[in-house]
């Protein structure tokens, strides 16, 4: 029996099919909660939703199946609870866990009329895709970004796979704009953070923060000959860590070092200053004497709104050196979290005194958090629109109508544009050479065979890559078994460098996912990266596989800009990023509007109103 | 109405949206005292997503009972609900959304409110009214300087249509760093981005000229495009005459009223047959809940855009197509 929820517009087929279907709903943040609602209020009444997070309290902004007391918990099960509140007889399955893992395979996913993706990452999004893909599921993915949002629907042999159009690398800076020529303020936060790593979090060789002298840049420089005996502490091997322990974690030695003597290090790198600012050196005394207006540090937004004084940024180093000393006394290490005041104050002080130094703009501790913990904007209504697209996509699917499934973009209202909801005219067909939805999938890796070991290999390119989970690899023709999935079994070749297993430039590799039932075949080149360039690169085979211009959409393809500047290297801060690639933003008048406008509006004839498409 | 700043934790609650629109529309929002006529499938949606924005207060007038069709549409409600007055029964489920916000209800009928009810509302949002209701509130709301927004779904089909009267409002433009200088490798100069606030002012129609008189604006090719709002207009004008929306109980009766007067407007109008096809009319029964959920957020998105006088709002009406779902604003009655 059709329950009387289900919408009485739709088709039969469809009206028949709802109370039945089977859904996934991958993700209970932002988005998930809206969806939940939707689809228990449309007659849905078999719904499993997973999710890993925890509620946290800058969520209930908009995650409304959640309320204060409900901090802490497992957003999909309290998700669950709210929706049974609303309807018991819905069958609803919450897992409070990471849809990555093991347990749920192809099996799992080919139980599912459709699954709908509600999430805040890459990396899960692409693992997502492959599942529905290998299990020939229909996929319904969104994203939301502030006032912006997409709908794209995603089915083996039909459309586009989410993997099919190259998205833009996630940002990284270059470690000598890093170390030893910031120029932004997101280089000193970078910077700070990786400050903090080396005085109290992991070790990671890639977040050094002493003077690069390895700076080609610098090259010639007078410092550069005499470094291997300077005493800065920069370039001896002692790591950043001992050297702080060696002090007991001194307030005024590391101040010293960090923005003193390092700084005079830089300077005697003679070259890089030719033709920037160079920087000004300053010592703990010089900047607790700064003058400036007393201040005490609250919570409050307005003051979280303000920069700090010099003197002030000076204190606070001090003071949360010495609580990070303390809390690390039990511990190996601490992890960054931009949510712990202590560890934002520090990054936020040291930040500044790094952009004090190199004459660049100051930073709130407010716009520091945003930018050192990768924070995406997001409210309610935008969320509530999207989600209510993703439901009325899913009653098409259910119908099979495929070809009315089209991505529909929401832009936020502007003076340049009277179009909020825009639907692509036509659904995007997969491209042909996609690594991940191709017949045969083919993807060319560019490494240095020489200097890359094959842990990196398998840890950098295949996992945050390629987003493989659990890889097999074997190189083609030799039989030789570099990298298997099964623990213990090719331990031994984690240091060696993939030369050493015969792996050079023209081999090819056979890597198989099991749980993604995923095989990719990957060309290796050899390939030697100069200043400033990757050490690694990845590519599709041909140039087809740029983004694609004009297939008649109305809104056109996704904004690479944009998307860069909320992917940032920085820090991956899942709880917040309901993303996947905003709109083009239109807004900027600046952004070179004329092109840009006549391919998004559609000609004035085209008049999609009522005309457009026969009956649902 | 409060004059504090924020406390630590209305920023802590209210951060990802204060990141996007800032602290100034915040505090707006803040001091915002919004009248809700309606708390149906979309009135919920709406009540939602302005209760989570962190408004001051929110009066819910609404005399209906709770019907087991009411509960089918309403997440506010649950079954214990049936019976009870629908205002009052949403009030526990809305109260949770948001602590902070003080929350009325209110029982009466529409007939018997006064100008004295409307006159200290920072805005009015209505839905499910008629044209005569419609232009009388807003009537009252030019008087007042109150500012009017309503709404309505019929189906697949949905609109918000606004009078924000003179809106004056600013947006945040970004300047952009000068890139060339970034390019030759030599700069060094801080690529600060500059943050503009450019002021902007919107003259609305009434609701009276959005409504009746609009025909005096669309001519020729524009009028082509609005063919959403005549089916608007067509909707209200079905509701004015039988006092309710259509429905599928009597959907034969309901789709033939519907087709007459489509009929007068094929006329009156002047509109090509093929470009309101009568088709349409069989998508406008009931409340889709996520078209609720699309409506609804337009809806609640142009409240805090006129409280907050922060970026441009929609001038003056949405209309949510309900085959492509596209969403296009339309100037009508100027
Ligand atoms: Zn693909």
């Amino acid at each position: 029996m059709i329950s009387s929820a289900v919408p009485s517009v739709l088709k039969d087929n469809v009206r028949e099919l709802i109370p039945t279907a089977k859904i996934l709903v991958v993700g209970a943040g932002g988005i998930g909660c809206e969806v939940l609602k939707n689809l228990a209020l449309s007659g849905f009444s078999d719904i499993e939703i997973i999710d890993l997070d925890t509620i946290d309290v800058s969520n209930l902004n908009r995650q409304f199946l959640f309320r204060k007391e409900h901090v802490g918990k497992s957003k999909a099960e309290v998700a669950k609870e709210s929706i049974l509140n609303y309807n018991p007889d819905i069958s609803i399955k919450a897992y409070h866990d990471s849809i990555t893992s093991q347990e749920y395979g192809v099996n799992f996913f080919k139980r599912f009329s459709v699954v709908l993706n509600a999430l805040d990452n890459r990396a899960a999004r692409n693992h997502v895709n492959r599942m529905c893909l290998a299990a020939d599921v229909p996929l319904i993915e969104s994203g939301t970004a502030g006032y912006s949002g997409q709908v794209q629907f995603i089915k083996k042999g039909v459309t586009q796979c989410y993997e099919c159009q190259p998205k833009p690398p996630q940002k990284s800076f270059p470690g000598c704009t890093i170390r030893n020529t910031p120029s932004e303020p997101v280089h000193c936060i970078v910077w700070a953070k990786h400050l903090f790593n080396q005085l109290f979090g992991e070790d990671d060789p890639d977040q050094d923060v002493s003077p690069d002298t390895a700076d080609p840049e610098a090259a010639g420089s007078v410092a550069n000959n005499l470094h291997q005996s300077t005493d800065a502490g920069n370039v001896q091997r002692t790591s950043t860590r001992q050297w702080a322990q060696q002090t007991d974690y001194s307030d005024v030695k590391l101040f010293n070092k960090f923005f003193n003597d390092d700084i005079n290090y830089l300077l005697s790198m003679e070259n890089l200053w030719k033709s920037r600012k160079p920087p000004e050196p300053i010592t703990w005394e010089a900047a607790t004497a700064c003058e400036g207006e007393k201040k005490e540090i609250s919570d409050d937004v307005a003051s979280d709104m303000e920069v700090w004084p010099m003197y002030l940024c000076a204190e606070i180093f001090s003071s949360t050196i010495g609580t990070l000393k303390k809390e690390l006394v039990n511990k190996e290490f601490l992890i960054w979290d931009k949510d712990d005041k202590v560890a934002l104050n520090f990054v936020t002080a040291c930040a500044n005194i790094r952009a004090h130094i190199f004459s660049i703009a100051k930073k709130s501790r407010w716009d520091i958090k945003s930018i050192a913990g990768n924070i995406i904007p997001a409210i309610a209504t935008t969320n509530a629109m999207i989600a209510g697209l993703v439901v009325l996509i899913a009653f098409r699917v259910l119908a099979e109508d495929y070809e009315e499934c089209q991505s529909i973009y929401l832009r936020q209202k502007s003076v340049h544009s009277n179009i909020i909801l825009a639907p692509d005219f036509f659904i995007d067909k997969a491209n042909p050479n996609c690594y991940v939805c191709a017949e045969q999938p083919y993807v060319s890796v560019y490494v240095n065979v020489e200097e890359m070991t094959v842990k990196e290999f398998e840890s950098e390119v295949l996992k945050k890559t390629l987003n493989m989970i659990a890889p097999d690899v074997i190189l083609d023709g030799k039989g030789v078994f570099v990298i298997s999935s099964e623990e213990g079994e090719t331990e031994i070749n984690n240091d060696k460098k993939l030369s050493a297993l015969g792996i050079v430039d023209g081999s090819i590799l056979k890597a198989d996912d099991f749980l993604q039932n995923y095989n990719l075949t990957i060309g290796i080149t050899n390939y030697i990266a100069e200043k400033d360039e990757p050490l690694f690169k990845i590519d599709a085979k041909s140039e087809e596989l740029q983004p694609n211009q004009q297939n008649g959409r109305q809104n056109g393809s996704t904004d690479k800009s944009a998307q860069q500047e909320n992917d940032m290297e920085v820090d991956d801060d899942k709880n917040d990023v309901e993303f996947i690639a905003p709109p083009v933003d239109d807004d900027d008048p600046q952004e070179g509007t004329s092109t840009k406008k006549r391919k998004l509006n559609p000609p004035e004839d085209e008049d999609e109103d009522l005309i457009m498409l026969d009956d649902p | 109405m409060s004059e504090k700043e924020l406390s630590a934790a209305e920023a802590e609650l209210y951060d990802r949206q204060i990141r996007l629109w800032g602290i100034e529309s915040q505090s707006r929002l803040r001091a915002a005292n919004v009248l809700l006529i309606g708390i149906r499938g979309l009135g919920s949606e709406i009540a939602k997503n302005i209760l989570l924005s962190g408004i001051n207060s929110l009066t819910i007038l609404d005399e209906g009972v709770v019907t087991e069709n009411e509960l089918l549409q309403n997440f506010l409600l649950n079954r214990d609900s049936i019976g009870q007055k629908i205002a009052e029964a949403v009030l526990s489920k809305a109260q949770a959304l948001n602590p902070l916000v003080k929350i009325t209800t209110d029982t009466s009928p529409l007939s018997e409110k006064t100008s004295a009810f409307y006159k200290d509302f920072t805005i009015i949002v209505a839905t499910g009214l008629t044209t005569k209701q419609l232009i009388e509130i807003d009537s009252i709301c030019r008087d007042f300087n109150v500012q009017f927004i309503c709404g309505d779904v019929f189906g697949m089909f949905g609109y918000s249509l606004s009078d924000f009267q003179m809106h004056e409002y600013y947006v945040d433009q970004i300047r952009l760093p000068n890139r060339k200088r970034a390019h030759d490798g030599k700069a060094s100069t801080s690529s600060e981005v500059i943050t503009e606030k450019i002021q902007a002012k919107l003259n609305y129609p009434s609701i009276n000229d959005a409504l009746l008189n609009a025909d005096s604006s669309a001519k020729g090719r524009r009028k082509r495009g609005l063919q959403l709002y005549y089916l608007m207009k067509l909707l209200i004008q079905f509701r004015d005459k039988n006092g309710r929306n259509p429905s599928v109980s009597s959907k034969d009766d309901d789709l033939a009223q519907m087709k007459a007067i489509r009929n007068e407007y094929l006329q009156d109008y002047q509109i090509k047959e093929e470009n309101f096809k009568a088709d349409v009319l069989n998508l406008v029964f009931g409340e889709i809940t996520p078209i609720c959920s699309i409506v609804g957020g337009v809806v609640a998105q142009e409240v805090i855009k006129a409280v907050s006088h922060k970026e441009a709002p929609i001038h003056n009406i949405f209309l949510l197509n309900p085959y492509t779902f596209s969403g296009k604003e339309e100037m009508v009655g100027a």
